[in-house]
């Protein structure tokens, strides 16, 4: 097939996949406010067990060692890799998540994310070490035996219905009382408690649902390029993402998916056509101080993102069902908009109001 | 006995360790304190620390101890210009502390990479002169890093002065245990968040150097790779007591040191790793906490 | 102490045989077990070498509107921080419809009916009005994650019952038209009056206001206190409210409970506590 066919391909192949890892991402940090700087890891092992499960034994591979290589079918291998990073997520979170303030959770994370990526390396006979693993038989392949060509396209339908199947899930997530807890959490954890929701359940909840899509994701990506050893998920691959999804708009899905779609393919892509300074580390540096950038001046201006989060509205049409039901006022005692006459106006701390997507303000 | 003489032996190499370390754990404890946030940029104040002197050493032809000075004045300056310039839009309107780590992170990645841009991911090192290993004891040491156990000791001194014999010293201390008591009590804090960067900055420059002398080459991303045995150190001596750094940076420092006696070498920072993740799931607060945090 | 030994100790705290008013809680009448919702016993704290609360008891009325004062420093805020499980006691037990809280976490204590206000406003900023009252009731089946995600019949029932009791409850208090408003864009007033609707709308047994009325104007407050004595009688809510403004205390408590120096040193309506040399001691030897 002509090339820029084949380089538009690719670009959907990752923007989708980043797309899901973004959506994973988001439920952790946009809904509940977690700072997972590990989440890189969770699509490692995502990757590396659904890979693994999936590879035949390691006599048969060329100069691979592993462990597993069980010659396992897609979707099995699929499901059981999300559940090993939502396994690993349930640990660290069961943990950490109960003891520590966010800051310093976000430490332990980059740490035991280190950790993985040095026993990774180094214990070779576990996951082929530096040199990774390759070679992974493609999903489905075997019984469609389509053309390389085809096969690319269909691919791309596997991840674009992963990707739908995890946004609506998503959605659902969001909209859902279960997805209000969780940002009332994100919000104030205190005031949240004092509620009566158990904090630390809610949270650990959202750390390993957002590890499971990230196993998810983290299995197409690496059957898609084949080739993975640790070198491609250093603690800098989590920056990349967070800054996607903080650019993008976190608590907002659809914000999300466009900053995975902005940050690592627009950005991977367009260096590309920028003259090659030096050695491929160097481009590298370019990107990564344009994401430092883009982190900072993001922060400070645009907190919310390109895409802000969704403002919930009454609607019209729930009101006027429950219109006829509300009562005047339920204990004869009205308190009136001139009682707050002393007190109206002042907004916290003069800062700019919140604005919703929409942009409008008190 | 041949067990002995290598404890022994790597008990030496973990106080050089520890000394470095001793030093960015007290600048790093310092601003934590001070700030309340943590600095993921730290590491790389570091790196620049060390590749100005290496400028000053390798393309100025100077003395490496020149450039040590000139590295620590350069860091101080520049972390001093990175709270003007880029933390204090953040911190005057009360940003809280994840989204300032959130910042210290994209700072981390414009100063590393632009390092890397500069230098690229060549292995560099200084010319200097080590000096011929001598024996003490059972240990072995080159007269370079007894040099640099001595700067680490000198340099100790030279804080717990600060702390407690200046009023500089005094206020900081003040602002580290409590801020809202310090600042009733008319202590200007900016000034002392100002002296806390330049301060830290300036031990993080020192720390850098002396890294570098202790190493057969470093690269760009050494001083970020060094951030989590800094961060291992600070956690367990307690946030904001410079003493219990040190204590942190001992602890660190020798158990890694002479861990490479009984695991592969390789998983060396995996030590201090498995150190800062015990020091904050049991006791966060650290061995010598000024104020309970975690 | 089983509850009977107890209430034989707390009779004899009441006065002697001729039933003049005890030296010390100044009560002449008798508290029954079974009107007891909050018995606090002989809590302690302690931070570094400070007592904070020294063996402080004392009980709350089921139904009423009881008031917790004290001059500065008396210890008034640990105490609620340990009713409601904010702060853990050092020892001491906490009877909340006779059983023991002292040792649950928050949720636990909110879910079995206390829940408290703050004294400097928190409100979930990033959330609208109305979701800040959706997010309050604590029993609700969309929260657990399967029910939540599937969208069941049952969750959308409920949340259905809970935006019609927001509504009317922001009616009352003339929140309706910022009900689709960020929480974070409130005047500080309708942030105050935002918290009261939303600790109500837990349906609580005994609700705690922390300094409800500071820095409030008279009108406003006058108001508030309507309301609360409105909630009181119709919805059976009991209050126990920390308060310096002594005037709302009289005006809105039928019993005031005095701490000092991390303990309960009377109990009574305002004015048998201005009788009562040990309070007046406490008030003016703080001055």
């Amino acid at each position: 097939m002509p090339t820029w066919i084949f380089y538009l391909l690719t670009l959907a192949v990752f923007g989708a996949i980043y797309g899901t890892l973004a959506l994973g991402l988001n439920i952790q940090w946009g809904y509940t406010g977690i700072l997972d700087f590990m989440y890189i890891a969770f699509v490692a092992v995502g990757g590396y067990v659904t890979s693994l499960l999936m590879l035949p034994p390691t006599q048969a591979a060329f100069g691979e060692t592993y462990v597993l290589g069980l010659n396992w079918p897609f979707i099995p291998a699929l499901v059981v890799g999300g559940l090993a990073s939502a396994l690993l997520a349930f640990i660290v979170g069961l943990l950490s998540l109960n003891r520590l303030r966010s800051d310093y959770f976000a430490i332990v994370t980059v740490a035991v994310g280190l950790v993985l990526y040095t026993i990774a390396g180094n214990d070779t006979p576990l996951v082929n070490g530096w040199d990774g693993i390759s070679g992974i038989p493609q999903p489905f392949q075997s019984t469609l035996n389509l053309d390389a060509n085809s096969y690319g396209f269909f691919f791309l339908g596997l991840c674009l219905i992963i990707l739908i199947i995890v946004y609506i899930f998503s959605e659902r997530l969001y909209r859902s009382p279960f997805g209000r807890a969780l940002r009332s959490v994100r919000e104030d954890e205190m005031v949240a408690e004092g509620l009566g929701k158990n904090v630390f359940a809610l949270r650990l909840k959202a750390f390993v649902i957002g590890a499971f899509i990230a196993g998810i994701g983290g299995s197409m990506l690496v059957i898609y390029v084949d080739a993975f050893n640790p070198s491609a998920w250093t603690t800098g691959e989590t920056f990349f993402l967070w800054a996607a999804l903080l650019l993008g708009g976190s608590a907002n899905n659809r914000g999300a998916m466009l900053g995975a779609l902005i940050v690592p393919v627009l950005f991977a892509e367009i260096t590309r056509f920028l003259p090659t300074f030096g050695s491929p580390q160097v481009v590298d540096a370019f990107r990564y101080i344009a994401i430092g950038i883009l982190l900072i001046l993001t922060v400070r201006f645009r907190p919310q993102g390109i895409i802000a989060e969704k403002r919930f509205r009454v609607r019209k049409s729930k009101l006027q069902r429950l219109e006829s039901a509300l009562a005047s006022a339920s204990t004869g005692v009205q308190i009136t908009d001139t009682d707050l006459a002393d007190n109206a106006g002042i907004l916290p701390d003069g800062n700019a109001p919140l604005q919703s997507e929409e942009g409008k303000t008190l | 006995m041949a067990l002995l003489h290598t404890l022994l032996l790597s008990f030496g190499f973990g106080l050089i360790t520890a000394s470095i370390l001793a030093i960015a754990a007290v600048g790093l404890s310092l601003q934590f304190g001070i700030t309340n946030y943590i600095n993921f940029a730290y590491g790389d104040l570091l790196t620049f620390g060390i590749y100005t002197a290496f400028v000053v050493n390798q393309h100025l032809g100077l003395n490496i101890w020149i450039g040590l000075v000139i590295a620590v004045i350069a860091t101080a300056i520049l972390a001093w210009l990175i709270n003007l310039f880029i933390l204090r839009p953040f911190t005057d309107r009360g940003t809280s502390p994840i989204i300032m780590l959130v910042v210290t992170l994209g700072v981390s990645l414009i100063l590393q990479n632009v390092i890397l841009a500069i230098f690229s991911e060549q292995f560099q090192s200084y010319s200097i002169n080590t000096g011929t290993p001598l024996t003490l004891g059972p240990f072995l040491f080159t007269p370079l890093q007894l040099g640099i156990i001595g700067l680490a000791i000198v340099t100790m001194l030279g804080i717990h002065a600060l702390l407690h014999y200046t009023r500089l010293g005094k206020a900081m201390r003040a602002v580290s245990d409590s801020p809202e008591l310090a600042r009733i009590s008319g202590i200007n804090t900016r000034l002392v968040v100002n002296a806390a960067w330049l301060l830290a900055g300036g031990l993080a420059g020192l720390s850098g150097v002396v890294l570098a002398f202790n190493v057969a080459s470093f690269t760009p991303t050494v001083g970020f790779g060094f951030l989590f045995v800094i961060f291992a150190a600070v956690i367990l001596g307690g946030i904001g007591s410079p003493y219990g750094a040190i204590v942190g940076a001992l602890v660190v420092g020798l158990a890694t040191e002479m861990s490479a006696a009984f695991i592969s070498s390789e998983y060396k920072d995996a030590i201090a790793l498995v150190i800062l993740i015990i020091a904050l799931l049991i006791r966060p607060q650290g061995i010598f906490a000024s104020r309970g945090r975690a | 102490m089983s509850s009977e030994t107890r209430q034989n100790e707390r009779e004899d705290n009441q006065g002697d045989r001729q039933g003049r008013p005890h030296p010390i809680t100044g009560t002449a009448t008798m508290k029954r077990a079974d009107k007891i919702i909050l018995d606090a016993r002989d809590m302690v704290k302690s931070f570094g070498g400070l007592r904070a609360v020294d063996n402080c008891s004392f009980t709350v009325t089921r139904g009423s509107v009881t008031g917790l004062i004290g001059p500065n420093g008396a210890g008034k805020s640990t105490a609620a921080n340990l009713i409601t499980g904010f702060i853990r006691a050092d020892s001491g037990n906490i009877l909340f419809e006779g059983k023991d809280i002292a040792r649950l976490s928050i949720h636990h204590i909110a879910r079995r009916g206390l829940t408290r206000t703050f004294q400097i406003t928190r409100e979930l900023e990033r959330m609208t009005v109305t979701e800040n009252l959706l997010a309050a009731p604590h029993n609700q089946l969309g929260e657990s994650f399967w029910p939540g995600l599937l969208g069941l019949p049952a969750v959308r029932r409920q949340e259905d019952e809970n935006l019609k009791r927001a509504l009317e409850l922001l009616r009352d208090f003339d929140l309706y038209h910022l009900r689709d408003e960020y929480a974070g864009n409130l005047s500080g007033g309708q942030r105050r009056l935002l918290e009261l609707a939303r600790v109500v709308m837990t349906q609580p047994k005994l609700l705690l206001l922390d300094e409800p009325f500071a820095g409030i104007n008279p009108v406003l407050a006058s108001r508030l206190s309507d309301y609360v004595e409105a909630l009181c009688k119709e919805k059976g809510i009991t209050f126990l409210i920390i308060e310096h403004n002594l005037a709302m205390v009289e005006r809105l408590c039928n019993t005031v409970i005095v701490m000092a120096l991390g303990r309960a040193i009377a109990e009574g309506t305002m004015a048998e506590l201005r009788q009562n040399p040990a309070v007046v001691d406490a008030y003016l030897g703080e001055g």
